[in-house]
């Protein structure tokens, strides 16, 4: 038994409006369609009109005799092709003028059909056919646009561009990414309503743009555009004329700013989809650049994303191989004349099969970007955690080591657990794990991270707070935050003793922290002269290349049981 | 009595005209009747003879458009020539036209 969808729209009877004035072509045609579709029958083209302005939507087609009393076919025919709202509705002309067949095509109709008539199974076909290919079109026209804007939505507009490849071979054409500056802020301020105003403003600026180069656009997603189009050498004119609806629409004298990403004489060898992940890039540069609103694709950006790829691909196989290995850097308390071994810091470098050892710098911003972060701090505190277990069974060491809590970290309701399991499974206190977490996380939803860390610290761990002073600090947040420990910035240690030094704010930093009796962590301590000037500022603790490069665990065992003979013989 | 036999035999294309009726005899034959009755009326022969022959043009090619649909041979090549001349207002014999429409007309009401 075949299965029958309770409803389905192609049993429904078509309703065709029949506007003929000469009552035996009504009973004619109405005996060839009667059984197949429902007929209205309209005598007048005035009497046409007011039945299209009150059933448009339910009508599926028009057949129209030109030779009407009163207002005439042709006319009746160019004010629904001239009405968008029934543009839609295909309409065949009835004429035994063979002369005006091609005037009505060219006015919109999308048949004729001869007087006298053909075959009454020749005129069914005929509109038949016309009926399924003006609903095909106008599901096509619904699939392929975007309802805002009517601009082709991204699936339709590849396929359109790859078309467009097709007609244009010779051309040089760009493939562009633009879209509004924080156009959620924008939603937020004004409302929904007048954001999609500003989207179908913008879109009407592109269609005007591409109707004179050439070219096509669509809306990819939200705030988002692309357009595939001829190549120009302008684009800041073209980005003026794409923002200067915006100029109209700063309703509070905040312009609104678009950022464009070209990817310029787009190689037509490429996936078209890949040359608009191009300009995406290239976009993406141009992120909150308000005077540089513009990016450009080069290579090198392709080989950075390749290399990306490669990073994230590899990280699970990386976890499972042990490739990231934990390297350890000596941290040393200076409060006295000697120098004293206090803790170490690890930090992690991948031994990538491929690439070789790969730079934190390369690998930590990216996994930060993708929430992968998350696992390889996991990983590096369980490392680290059997790590000091060894030392202290094998060596009877107990070094406290700091480890990375990254952002996302912090939002983990687990993370105290995770922490206590970890020190737990490996005999360790919490004081022997100390948890360096950046400025910058202090930043967002501070409520929450302040009860998280103060959690942490209730449990005994260590913490400290790192990359102070780069940038996102507010010296505010020394009263609220609970830290144990203040590391200064790499950078702004750097930049102290640059070649035209100036320490003074380092050495300011340095007694506002003293005088909220919090301790100061200096790395990247390079010089001899560096450890002493940050010495006798205050510092308490420093670490950097003056003591020890970071090492790997077995070159790391024997710097510190040097190091602790050397504090024995001290002693 | 009008039948289909009957119109064959006065020159009508019968198996065209029926095939715009769907094949319906019945339509074919009710239609052929209205046609009749319109071409009877006088209204084409009262314009002619006003002399008003905008109004001939339209009621001819209406009457044309049935006549034709019906396949009404006999009544169309006169009634086609007459709505060619009426449309363009070539001088012509147009009396004699439709006098042959006419008197093909009454032939055929006379079935």
């Amino acid at each position: 038994m075949n299965a029958k969808n309770s409803f389905s729209i192609s049993e429904e009877r078509r309703r065709i409006l029949l506007v003929e004035d000469d009552y035996v072509n009504q009973e004619m045609l109405k005996a060839t369609l009667g059984d197949v579709y429902d007929i209205v029958i309209a005598e007048t083209g005035e009497e046409a009109l007011e039945i299209i302005q009150n059933q448009h939507e339910t009508l599926s087609i028009v057949l129209l005799d030109l030779n009407l009393p009163g207002i005439q076919g042709t006319d009746v025919l160019s004010r629904i092709k001239n009405a968008p709202q029934y543009s839609r509705l295909p309409v065949i002309v009835m004429t035994s003028d063979n002369e005006a067949e091609v005037e009505c095509l060219k006015l919109g109709a999308i048949d004729f059909i001869p007087k006298p008539y053909p075959a009454s199974k020749v005129i069914l076909a005929r509109i038949l056919r016309t009926i399924e290919l003006s609903e095909d079109r106008e599901t096509l026209r619904l699939t392929e646009r975007d309802q805002l804007t009517g601009l082709y939505n991204k699936e339709f507009f590849y396929h359109y561009a790859a078309q467009f490849d097709l007609y244009h071979k010779e051309a040089p054409t760009d493939a562009i990414v633009f879209d509004v500056n924080h156009f959620h802020t924008y939603n937020d301020r004004y409302g929904k309503a007048s954001g999609d105003e500003l989207l179908k403003k913008i879109a009407n600026k592109a269609l005007s743009y591409l109707n004179e180069v050439g070219g096509i656009v669509c809306r990819s997603v939200a705030d988002t555009f692309m357009m595939y189009c001829i190549h120009t050498d302008n684009y800041e004119e073209l980005l003026a004329r794409l923002s200067a609806c915006l100029d109209e629409d700063s309703i509070s004298g905040n312009r609104v700013r678009l950022r464009m990403g070209v990817y310029v004489n787009a190689d037509k060898n490429v996936d078209i989809e890949r040359r608009f992940d191009r300009a995406k890039m290239a976009a993406d540069t141009a992120r909150d650049h308000l005077n540089a609103p513009i990016g450009f694709f080069d290579h090198s950006m392709r080989e950075a994303e390749i290399l990306e790829e490669q990073l994230i691909d590899g990280f699970h196989t990386a976890l499972r191989e042990k490739q990231f290995v934990v390297y350890y850097q000596l941290k040393f308390d200076v409060k006295q004349d000697v120098p004293v071994l206090s803790s170490a810091e690890a930090l992690v470098r991948w031994k990538h099969p491929t690439l070789g050892l790969v730079s934190p710098g390369v690998f930590i911003p990216l996994f930060e970007k993708n929430g992968l972060i998350q696992e390889l701090d996991n990983y590096v505190w369980s490392q680290v955690a059997s790590q000091i277990k060894d030392w202290k069974e094998n060596l009877n060491i107990t070094l406290p080591v700091s480890v990375n809590v990254s952002r996302i970290n912090l939002y983990d309701p687990k993370l105290t657990d995770k922490l206590l399991n970890i020190t737990e499974m490996n005999g360790l206190t919490t004081k022997n794990l100390l948890l360096e977490i950046t400025e910058s996380a202090y930043t967002e939803k501070t409520d929450q991270i302040i009860t998280t860390v103060k959690n942490l610290r209730k449990l005994g761990f260590y913490i400290e707070m790192d990359d102070f002073g780069c940038g996102y600090s507010s010296l505010s947040m020394l009263i609220d935050m609970p830290i144990d420990a203040l590391k200064l910035d790499i950078q702004f240690i750097r930049s102290a003793f640059k070649e035209q030094k100036d320490t003074r704010l380092l050495e300011a930093m340095i007694g506002l922290a003293k005088s909220f009796e919090v301790p100061t962590i200096a790395e990247g301590v390079e010089t001899a002269e560096q450890y002493a000037e940050l010495k006798a500022m205050g510092c308490n603790i420093i670490q950097g290349y003056y003591f020890s490069r970071p090492l790997p665990k077995e070159e790391f065992e024997k710097l510190i049981i040097n190091e602790l003979k050397k504090e024995e013989h001290v002693c | 009595m009008l039948t289909v036999e009957r119109l064959q035999e006065y020159g009508a294309d019968t198996k065209t005209g029926l095939s715009r009726c769907a094949g319906n005899e019945a339509l074919y034959l009710r239609l052929v009747g209205i046609t009749i009755q319109e071409l009877s009326s006088g209204a084409l022969g009262e314009a002619l003879e006003a002399g008003d022959l905008d109004k001939a043009y339209f009621i001819a090619h209406k009457l044309k458009g049935g006549v034709n649909n019906m396949a009404l041979t006999p009544i169309a090549d006169p009634l086609c020539e007459l709505t060619e001349l009426l449309r363009n207002k070539t001088p012509g014999d147009y009396n004699a036209l439709y006098a042959k429409i006419t008197a093909k007309t009454n032939e055929l009401a006379a079935l």
